[in-house]
């Protein structure tokens, strides 16, 4: 055997038992991680889904098939609630996406006092969901609140409005308060994402001539497109999930106007005691929301390549 | 194309005055480099010439017209960024065309447009690419084109080959000085590099802490520095300057003792200078050769070139001394030489830094 030949074949078993030893460390330290994770998702994950096929109840369990999913299929009911979820889901994201972008842009402005505007647009995100939600209730109250006082003041309404009484009020209402949570958070990550954008940029098309507006659109927009939609897909689960504020404020009421799946599951599972219903509604929130988000992601794939600058 | 006029442009940030009464008038065609060290105000002066900054006072005229209040397109300029401030987002084409877009120029027009220009810098073949696919040299012809074709009177380039390697900058540099004859153009730079401007300007300014040392041509600058900074600045290596004390001075010339024992009779006007006073006197690396008298140096490092022996040592009570000597000079590091200095090439500075008027200066070419 040649040195040549003999040096590469020592440094072929070193690397070998270097990437063994490597491999052993490797599933050491994300062992636990990886327990824990079994425990509190894919174990529940699992069980909820075992579930799914059974009518299961406080006093025991029976398997039944697919009985919860079809009935579930021919529910017209079910269905609403779908429909419901989805036009809350895209009404909801399209306003905070919209307002997170008009905010953004005011906040990336070069004005004075821009420090304190950005601590500022923080609160609604920062401060527990419970308490934000008490909040609104207070502003929707039609004896005590300022919202139904205005109205009246105004001659708007003869007498006090419940916002959260009334079906379409409630609804919109419920919209409302999940925006005002969830803008901040997109709000950020938009200015941090205008942020990244090189000044040159800007300078380069102010000097060609371009207006305000073009700049928004032809830098700006291209430029964070990546970040719009990954916070899309992030604030659309979300929003899909989003369970307090609808259940603090009007616990899917009246009359079912603002029952989403997620709420209408929790209602379903916990506070009727049907485990067996339940599950089978939150297997289909996971088909659903997967589904989505692989879309989404295959979507957000062929952005990146589009806006990205050509490097593979 | 046209005329660049600026009238006593004086910039401040806040407190912090960083240009000083600047004057300059630049000609129809004419290739003018800004050059100075890091913060000297060049790039706030052609920033201050794109519109992009605004000024504190002075006025700036293109064609004889008053543009200080004007849009930078209303100016008629186009600007090459030393990062390139190519839109990673667009191809090479949408790039070069986007002020055209801006303009709502019809698309013939625009194709015609932007296939000129990419012809002119070669890059025909890579107009579907998009930036991040090309070499750093082809970026900055893209930034290039994108200039071209607005027809600007006046071109601005902000260090653009800063980001090159050096090969590829000296490249560039020829590139770019035949673009400039080949458009016919008004043509602002900023560098801080004196090769740079040495070998593209027809006249270049020297700024030093917000103020114009000296605007000339390179030669000019070379032969004629007005100050002890244009002097160090301009010439690679940089000049000698060394301590000197003035032992006596008639009409025309000035006897000097240098640091380190060595008497010469300097071709100067001694103008306010007389006997006593320390000066200092300038001598370039490139103006010295190895003889029986004259300047004692010890050699401390020799950096063989071939062509050239660029020596560094240390004559007198330590002041540092290069030498530019033959590439196979018989001297070796640690021994002491002897330089033959003539007097007609020395320069001298009084105690504020301005240079003596010289009696012996070559001839300026061109």
């Amino acid at each position: 055997m040649t040195d040549v030949a003999q040096s590469s074949t020592l440094e072929t078993s070193f690397k070998t038992r270097k990437t063994m030893s490597e491999n052993v460390f490797g599933w050491l330290l994300i062992g636990p991680a990886m327990l824990f994770i079994a425990l509190i998702v894919a174990w529940p994950l699992a069980e909820t889904v075992r579930l799914s096929f059974m009518e299961a109840r406080l006093g025991g369990e029976k398997y039944v098939g697919l009985e919860n999913y079809q009935d579930l299929l021919d529910s017209r009911k079910f269905h609403q609630t779908i429909v419901r979820t989805f036009y809350w889901m895209f009404l909801s994201v399209s306003l905070k996406l919209i307002l997170g972008l008009i905010g953004a842009t005011l906040l990336n402005a070069a004005v004075p006092g821009r420090a304190l505007f950005r601590v500022l647009v923080m609160p609604p995100w920062v401060i527990p969901i419970a308490i934000g939600m008490i909040g609104w209730l207070w502003l929707y109250n039609g004896y005590f609140g300022v919202l139904s006082g205005t109205m009246m003041s105004l001659g708007i309404t003869d007498g006090p409005f419940e916002f959260l009484a009334h079906k379409q009020s409630a609804f919109y209402s419920a919209v409302v308060a999940d925006v005002w949570v969830g803008t901040p958070m997109v709000t950020l990550f938009f200015l941090a994402a205008m942020q990244g954008v090189p000044r040159d940029l800007y300078e380069a098309a102010y000097v060609d001539g371009a207006s305000r507006w073009y700049r928004f659109r032809r830098i700006t927009i291209p430029q964070i497109m990546p970040v719009i939609v990954s916070m899309s897909l992030l604030s659309a689960i979300f929003t899909f999930n989003s369970f307090e504020i609808i259940w603090i404020l009007t616990e899917g009421g009246p009359r079912g106007a603002t029952t989403t799946l997620i709420v209408d599951t929790y209602k379903t599972a916990i506070s009727n005691f049907k485990f067996g219903q339940g599950s089978a509604r939150a297997v289909i929130i996971v088909i659903l929301l997967g589904t989505f988000s692989l879309i989404y992601l295959f979507f957000l794939n062929k952005v990146n390549r589009y806006y990205g600058n050509g490097k593979k | 194309m046209a005329t660049l006029d600026l009238l006593s442009i004086n910039k401040s940030f806040g407190a912090a005055k960083v240009l000083h009464d600047i004057s300059l008038a630049i000609e129809d065609k004419e290739f003018v480099v800004f050059v100075g060290p890091s913060g000297c105000g060049k790039s706030t002066l052609l920033r201050i010439i794109a519109g992009l900054e605004e000024t504190t006072s002075g006025q700036i005229m293109i064609d004889g017209k008053d543009v200080s209040d004007a849009h930078p397109v209303d100016r008629g300029i186009s600007m090459v960024f030393q990062s390139y401030a190519l839109y990673p987002h667009l191809t090479v084409y949408e790039n070069i065309a986007f002020p055209l877009r801006v303009q709502k120029m019809p698309q013939p027009e625009m194709d015609a447009a932007v296939n000129r220009a990419a012809e002119i810098l070669q890059l025909t073949d890579k107009l579907q690419l998009k930036p991040g696919q090309l070499s750093g040299g082809q970026r900055q012809r893209v930034a290039i084109g994108r200039s071209i074709v607005r027809n600007p009177k006046v071109f601005l380039f902000d260090e653009p080959l800063s980001n090159l390697d050096a090969a590829l900058r000296g490249d560039m540099r020829v590139e770019l000085s035949q673009l400039h004859r080949s458009l016919e153009a008004t043509m602002v730079y900023v560098t801080h590099d004196q090769v740079e401007a040495m070998t593209m300007a027809d006249r270049i300014v020297v700024l030093n802490a917000g103020r114009v040392e000296q605007f000339g041509t390179p030669m000019e600058l070379y032969h004629h520095p007005k100050t002890k900074f244009v002097a160090s600045f301009i010439g690679q290596p940089n000049m000698n300057l060394l301590p000197a004390k003035v032992l006596g001075s008639d009409a025309k010339s000035l006897k000097v003792e240098l640091d380190g024992g060595h008497q010469m009779v300097v071709p100067v006007e001694a103008g306010l200078v007389s006997k006593g006073d320390n000066v200092e006197v300038g001598i370039r690396p490139e103006h010295v050769s190895l003889g029986d008298s004259g300047l004692s140096v010890t050699v401390n490092v020799l950096e063989r070139l071939g062509g050239v022996s660029i020596t560094y040592g240390a004559v007198g009570n330590g002041t540092r001394f290069c030498a530019s000597l033959p590439g196979d000079a018989a001297i070796r590091e640690g021994t002491p030489v002897t330089l033959a200095v003539n007097p007609d090439d020395c320069h001298v500075f009084d105690a504020n830094g301005d240079v003596l008027s010289r009696q012996a200066a070559p001839e300026l070419a061109g």
